[in-house]
């Protein structure tokens, strides 16, 4: 491990022993509680552990028995709520169970294998489209009867030539409408609670760094080299 | 009244019982329990007693609802927060109790319980909710007829109140965007 000199900084470095991709966040940690490292003069404040008394960064454990599990449970959980959501019609559930159930999923991956691997495995796009995609296609749905001169979401109207317009209108609503909005804004509030308050934490990782910044987030470097240890 | 009372006491199973205990202790712990941490990993734990009982009440999408949002996502919502906030650890495992608002909180339940007597008997065919011809009733023998649709919680969600439902969905939207702005981000990352 690389925190050998600060082993004597009041024991803390066997309580978080054995998780090797926090070391830098450790040292920079440890650096300013003992004040002997002035290279590291970043103020303790990414631990990353859950149960510290410091302010922390995203907490990950790389855990084989998480990992294992995850691998397991995901695709059943995917899969029941891909048919809660499909199968909304004919049983419990519909677009709101299942977009939450599959958002779920998502959260379960991210703690298994790292919350920035998830964010940069499904990226920004694909959350924003699932979200503002959803309300437009209800918006879309109900707002088609309308031009034709029927009333807000009046099934009926909707040209679906060989299937009941009534039952596959609300079908599509639920499905395209209310399960992407549900999961896509649920991963969203997920990743951007995870990531923190802006000019804070890190700034936006690199690969998205919006343009309109205007510096407010000055520790690019260390944002840069604490997600680098969670992947 | 208390005649119809007291038969739903005597049928409470074993079952029910023990996930009412289980929500009442999980509530209390979650109010009592000094540490942060605690709290929200009790309160995922109420979560998912409500969640089952919903289900042996016979509201599954009610239980899926809690159990998926509010034992699984709030949970990781908060501890997230958490994470990315100071927690100050407790000596004490409770909260020291709080006598003016034990006694307010009381008050409440009392008032809450003397209406208890009134309230028809869990799954009575007289209950007003159910046996309402106009309401409830119609919704169940015309669904399917006008609907197609076996689900009758979802008929009434995506069709009877289908502008009510979109407003619901602008709201959760809204909510994404609202994060957002609150924690002064452009892209959800």
């Amino acid at each position: 491990m690389s925190d050998a000199p600060d082993v004597d900084a009041g024991g803390r470095g066997d309580e978080s022993g054995g998780r090797d991709d926090a070391g830098g966040k450790r040292d920079a940690d440890d650096g300013g509680r003992d004040d002997d490292r002035s290279g590291s003069a970043d103020p303790p404040r990414r631990s990353g552990r859950l149960d510290s008394e410091t302010r922390q960064g995203t907490p990950y454990t790389e855990s084989q028995v998480i990992m294992s599990t995850v691998k397991v449970v995901s695709p059943f959980a995917f899969t029941y709520g891909l048919f809660v959501t499909f199968h909304g019609g004919g049983s419990p559930g519909g677009g709101f169970q299942g977009g939450a159930i599959m958002a779920a999923v998502v959260f379960m991956i991210a703690f298994a294998f790292g919350i920035e691997a998830t964010r940069q495995w499904l990226a920004n796009t694909v959350v924003v489209a699932l979200a503002v995609g959803g309300t437009l296609a209800f918006a879309a749905i109900g707002l088609l009867p309308v031009a034709l001169g029927g009333a807000f979401l009046q099934y009926d109207l909707l040209p679906l030539p060989i299937l009941d317009p009534v039952k596959y209108g609300m079908e599509a609503v639920e499905i395209i409408g209310i399960a992407a909005i549900v999961s896509g804004v649920l991963m969203g509030l997920f990743f951007v609670l995870a990531r923190g308050f802006n000019g804070e934490d890190s700034g936006p990782s690199i690969g998205e760094r919006d343009p309109f910044s205007d510096g407010e987030s000055p520790e690019d470097g260390d944002g840069v080299a604490t997600d680098g240890g969670e992947r | 009244m208390t005649g119809t009372v007291s038969p739903a006491v005597a049928q409470v199973t074993a079952i029910e019982a023990s996930l009412f205990v289980f929500v009442v202790l999980t509530a209390l712990a979650t109010a009592f329990a000094r540490d942060v941490l605690a709290a929200v990993i009790v309160f995922g734990a109420y979560s998912l007693g409500m969640a089952a009982l919903y289900t042996f009440y016979r509201a599954p999408d009610v239980a899926m609802t809690e159990a998926a949002i509010s034992a699984g996502v709030t949970t990781v919502l908060l501890l997230l927060t958490l994470a990315k906030t100071t927690r100050i650890d407790h000596e004490a495992v409770f909260e020291s109790v709080n006598y003016p608002a034990a006694g307010a909180a009381g008050l409440l339940f009392a008032g809450l319980a003397i209406t208890m007597v009134d309230v028809p008997a869990v799954g009575s065919p007289d209950a007003p909710v159910w046996s309402n011809p106009d309401v409830t009733q119609w919704y169940l023998a015309e669904t399917y007829a006008e609907t197609g649709v076996e689900n009758t919680v979802m008929a009434v969600l995506a069709a009877f109140r289908g502008f009510d439902t979109f407003g619901e969905a602008v709201v959760v939207f809204a909510a994404g965007i609202a994060a957002l702005i609150v924690l002064r981000r452009e892209v959800f990352a």
